[in-house]
């Protein structure tokens, strides 16, 4: 989907291998500059595997990183331009944080004015101006999380990588900080990559989203486009909460329905017995019993259930899935 | 909440143990120091009316002491430390064979001080040494290495710096080892090089182990006496002598015990100076900053 | 007498026997205690502790001694050569209270420190006046103290002054003499240098200050008031001259720096017209077949015009432990060990001066032993250190005062008044007052 200068940055069959490992098998990717594209998938799928080899910080087994068109593949981390936000923030605790921000800004021989200029700008951008005294651990995680972004920004990179950038961070935090990081980096010069193992986060934050699952990306476009149209059952079942229900209708055939596709009707295909309802305010969730196996049905939150309904779906609706290899089946 | 009292029982134990193994002995040198108790008086403590503190002021053989044993722990506590700091360094990185090559870098300082000081006497040894025989082997003549005072204290030393330098390097390891890696990382994703790291990062952080180690081997070396007995008893003409050897010789070979306690006690005051001005040192130069916890 | 205070009241003290305990292992391992000899059917067994050369010296006697079947099996336990080194490892163990040994051949200069702390049984019973008076006179020294004798000399050694036959026709009557004609011998070109002694800071420089002291008419210990007097005109005239033997280039600067052997080495490599020395020093002149061999003489030590000069005695003796589970048989080895039969032979193999008037007179020692005549001479006028318990801490405040004249950080005046000074806080500190009388009984607790 991209071309070989194109601008931004671009993945060219990434690999990297540990021992017998396979921890990145051939990724292929293309960053527009000022997208937000986030990486997704369960622990050891690859996704922090693949920020550290943007980042230069682990040597890549094959392929090559591309930055407008210019390989980065035999440059240090000292030398990518790259800024990176860790999931510990990995704040230098013996430093206040104004002493944070400048140590990057010193180590590259940068004149004492244009030090204090840029930090006094970026703390005044992030709101840390009062802060600027205290050290790492007089701070609260989400204060931590805020100068660690300072610092990314600070240094005007190229690129910046997140590496589950809020997951040390409370439930509520994290959704009130969506829109600001989101104001904060996107849509700037840089291309973005967002490691998340959270659909959510990846849906707020990103505007693709790129899969991975064992080493290898199952997909990549935007969150709607992976939701309606998965390109295997993994990518299906990863996305959307209550997870998709998977049927063993025919042999060599799955079927994939989501919960919200299912209704309760009186001639409804399939007879179903209630085993349990959750309530949740604005939807309820049915489990229900079928010669399938268990089934999950969202319905609206006053919908009456009877204890012995049938369920019935839409055609365009059916994920169809060979349930050997998890392929998509189109026809 | 814990009441102020019942903290106060807590730690009760461990104050009767110290003052029992500590507070007594100190006390009783105190007391005895201001007592004349050798073979003269029968090993009966007679009141001197603080003789023994005046002849200490006086005994060139103490302050000469004093001067050696300073001199003595200076330096080898900072070879151990840099060495240590080296070899710490090295350890840290992941290498093929890391664990075995640590157990084998403990090694020196697992042996016993009187057994590791008697294989550098043998080592040591005119002419009878492998020292001595490697140099007559390539056409030298034999030497008297523990019969000159500047080569003996080289040899001391070296001696100690062999011994605990791995305790050092282990102490600085662990250390090393609570620096979190993505520090590191993000501080080369600036483009630090790696002397920059050590020097912005590693070594700050480093900080409060440095001291730790800089302080309990200060008091070691200061202290020092087995290494020196055995290996040159304190020679040639009392150039090695330390200011422990020195009290020892007092109750041992004199059989002076009023004055070895005077200079037991001295020793310990003495003690308390470079150990206080280093940690007062060391503490300022950044301790606290790692100790603050968040408000 | 009482029975052993001193020990006891060490007993008590945990951090002493905690040293000693580490100290033991050190000696032990580090000496390699080895015994000589272990003969015997049911004999009882008697254990001598003595530094290796002169466990050496006597082993044959006393392999005949366990063969004449005298019902003892002597051992002979070889010590460390050193000397301070033996005497710590003998007093680790006495501390202890379970000596190894039933006897310990003892140093002149320790005799009062063990005697006050209580380690030694007295001989008297055994050997009444009529033993010693058959001793020359400076052999009779140094083995008493107070009503009691301690101890039964085995050798009668002095120091001695070498001199070159080949540079001149007779030794120097006293001290001007020596250095007018080291100077004469010096300006001449004959030689470069006057006089080597020991200069370096140990014991060995104050036996020589001991010669020079006495040589002087002064004196270091006076018994009566059981005090030093190294202030004294006299004594600082005595310092005064060694000082003047380096300024003046008749001793070389290094003299500061040496000890017995480096003294020896560089007389007999023919450096110099006169040496200090043990009588040992002229076998290894003669056995080394250097430059000087055959043309060396060695008379008494000198003193000033009209006074009396005289070596230091050196000697070794034997002393009884109190405690040995077999005084009796221990005494028969002392007789033994110290008879005309043992010393006779250390005279001629070793150069070891006897004590016995009577080997003295015999005509075959003397052409054996060609010193004898020399060493006898000597013990009509030995110079006796300090019998002072304390005599370890004022003989290494002295040699240490005297060493830094003799480099040049003070001159005589100062450096003796300093020496007396430093000796009278020692003893005020050792004693509770400067002058309790010498080798006074310890007092029960």
């Amino acid at each position: 989907m991209s071309t070989a200068s194109g601008a931004g940055l671009e993945l060219r069959q990434l690999c990297r291998e540990v021992g017998e490992r396979r921890l990145l098998d051939r990724l292929d990717l293309h960053v527009a500059p000022g997208e937000c594209v986030a990486l997704l998938g369960p622990s050891g799928c690859g996704k922090s595997t693949t920020l550290r080899l943007v980042a230069g910080l682990d040597p890549a087994s094959g392929g090559q990183v591309l930055l407008d068109g210019e390989d980065l593949s035999e440059r240090g981390p000292g030398e990518r331009q790259v800024a990176m936000v860790f999931q510990s923030y990995a704040l230098y605790p013996h430093l206040s944080v104004a002493g944070n921000l400048e140590l990057g800004l010193q180590v590259r021989g940068m004149a004492v004015r244009e030090r204090q200029r840029r930090i006094d700008a970026t703390l005044d951008l992030l709101q840390l101006g009062e802060l600027r005294h205290r050290r790492p651990a007089q701070l609260s995680g989400g204060q931590r999380q805020r100068v660690a972004l300072a610092r990314a920004l600070l240094r005007q990179p190229r690129i910046v990588l997140l590496d589950e950038p809020m997951s040390n961070l409370d439930a509520q935090l994290r959704e009130d900080l969506r829109p600001e990081l989101r104001r904060l980096l996107c849509g700037r010069e840089q291309p973005v990559i967002y490691v998340t193992h959270d659909q959510q986060e990846a849906v707020g934050m990103a505007d693709r989203i790129a899969l991975l699952e064992a080493g290898r990306l199952q997909q990549v476009g935007s969150p709607r486009e992976l939701y309606t149209n998965p390109a295997n059952r993994f990518v299906a079942s990863f996305l959307g909460r209550p997870a998709i229900n998977l049927l063993s209708i025919e042999p060599g055939r799955q079927l994939g329905l989501r919960p919200e596709h299912l209704h309760l009707s009186e001639d409804g295909a399939v007879a179903a017995r209630l085993l349990r309802r959750e309530w949740w305010g604005h939807q309820q969730l049915l489990w229900l019993d079928s010669q399938w196996g268990t089934l999950r049905v969202l319905t609206a939150p006053e919908t009456a259930t009877p204890q012995e309904p049938r369920l019935s779906w839409q055609r365009q609706h059916e994920l169809w899935f060979d349930p050997q290899s998890g392929a998509r089946l189109l026809h | 909440m814990r009441t102020r009292s019942s903290s106060l029982l807590l730690i009760l134990p461990a104050l009767v143990l110290l003052a029992a193994v500590f507070l007594y002995p100190l006390l009783r040198y105190g007391w005895l120091s201001f007592h004349a108790s050798s073979v003269l008086t029968g090993l009966v403590p007679v009141p001197n009316g603080g003789a023994n503190w005046g002849r200490l002021l006086d005994d060139v053989r103490f302050w000469t002491d004093a001067g050696q044993t300073l001199r003595f722990a200076i330096c080898s506590v900072a070879l151990e430390l840099l060495g240590g700091l080296a070899l710490a360094l090295l350890l840290h990185r992941p290498l093929r064979g890391r664990g075995p090559l640590r157990a084998l870098t403990l090694l020196p300082w697992a042996l016993p001080t009187t057994v590791m000081a008697l294989g550098w006497r043998w080592i040591l040894n005119d002419p009878h040494g492998p020292l001595n025989a490697a140099i007559r082997s390539l056409g030298g003549s034999s030497y008297g290495f523990l019969s000159t005072p500047a080569t003996t204290w080289f040899f001391v030393v070296l001696a100690d710096v062999w011994k605990t330098m791995p305790f050092v390097a282990l102490l600085l390891l662990a250390g090393l080892q609570t620096i979190p890696v993505d520090l590191e990382e993000a501080l080369r994703l600036e483009g630090a090089s790696r002397l920059q790291i050590l020097r912005r990062l590693t070594l700050p952080l480093l900080v409060p182990y440095i001291t730790l180690a800089v302080l309990f081997r200060l008091a070691q070396a200061l202290g020092v006496f087995d290494l020196i007995q055995v290996l040159t008893g304190g020679g040639p003409a009392g150039s090695t002598e330390s200011l422990a050897l020195y009290a020892y010789l007092n109750a041992m070979r004199f059989l002076d015990f009023g004055y070895a306690s005077t200079v037991m006690l001295a020793t310990f005051l003495l003690l308390l100076v470079p150990l206080g001005g280093g940690w007062l040192l060391l503490r300022r130069a950044g301790l606290e900053r790692t100790t603050e916890r968040a408000a | 007498m009482a029975a052993r205070p001193p020990l006891s009241s060490l007993r008590r003290q945990p951090a002493v026997l905690g040293l000693l305990a580490v100290l033991l292992l050190v000696l032990v391992s580090t000496t390699g205690l080895k015994s000589v000899q272990a003969v015997a059917a049911e004999p009882v067994p008697i254990r001598v502790l003595m530094p290796a050369p002169l466990a050496d010296a006597v082993a044959g006697p006393v392999a005949r001694f366990n063969a004449s079947g005298s019902g003892v099996a002597l051992e002979v336990i070889r010590g460390p050569l050193d000397t301070e080194t033996i005497s710590d490892l003998a007093i680790s163990s006495l501390l202890l209270g379970e000596a190894p040994f039933d006897l310990l051949l003892v140093d002149v200069s320790w005799l009062a420190k063990y005697v006050a702390a209580g380690w030694f049984l007295p001989l008297e019973r055994w050997f009444g006046p009529e033993v010693l008076a058959a001793m020359e006179p400076g052999a009779r020294l140094g083995n008493g103290l107070g009503e009691h004798l301690w101890r039964m000399p085995l050798t009668g050694d002095t120091g001695l002054l070498y001199w070159r036959t080949d540079l001149m026709e007779r030794p120097p009557r006293d001290t001007e003499e020596l250095v007018a004609i080291s100077r004469d011998l010096q300006r001449r070109g004959r030689v470069r240098w006057g006089y080597l002694w020991q200069g370096r800071q140990y014991e060995g420089l104050s036996c020589v200050m001991v010669e020079m002291l006495q040589g002087f008419g002064a004196r270091w210990w006076d018994d009566a008031t059981a005090r030093t007097v190294l202030d004294s005109p006299q004594a600082v005239a005595a310092a005064g001259w060694l000082d003047a033997l380096l300024r003046d280039g008749v001793s070389p600067k290094a003299v500061a720096n040496y000890a017995e052997n480096d003294a020896l080495q560089s007389f007999a490599a023919g450096e110099a017209a006169f040496l200090r020395n043990w009588p040992y020093a002229w076998r290894e002149i003669e056995k080394g077949g250097g430059p000087v061999k055959g043309k060396v003489g060695v008379t008494s030590m000198v003193g000033a015009p009209g006074e009396q000069g005289g070596g230091t005695l050196g000697t070794w003796g034997l002393s009884l432990i109190k405690g040995s589970p077999h005084p009796e048989e221990a005494v028969a080895v002392i007789r033994w060990l110290t008879g005309p039969v043992v010393q006779r032979q250390l005279a001629i193999e070793q150069g070891y001066a006897p004590t016995w008037s009577r080997l003295y007179d015999d005509p075959d020692l003397q052409r054996r032993a060609p010193l004898l005549a020399v060493q006898r001479q000597a013990l009509r006028h030995p110079q006796l250190r300090p019998l002072t318990p304390a005599y370890a801490q004022l003989s290494d405040l002295l040699a240490r005062q005297v060493n830094g004249m003799l480099t040049g950080q003070a001159g005589p005046d100062q450096t003796m008044a300093t020496a007396q000074r430093q000796s009278l806080q020692v003893l005020r500190s050792v004693a509770g007052t400067p002058g309790s009388p010498p080798g006074s009984p310890p007092r029960s607790p």
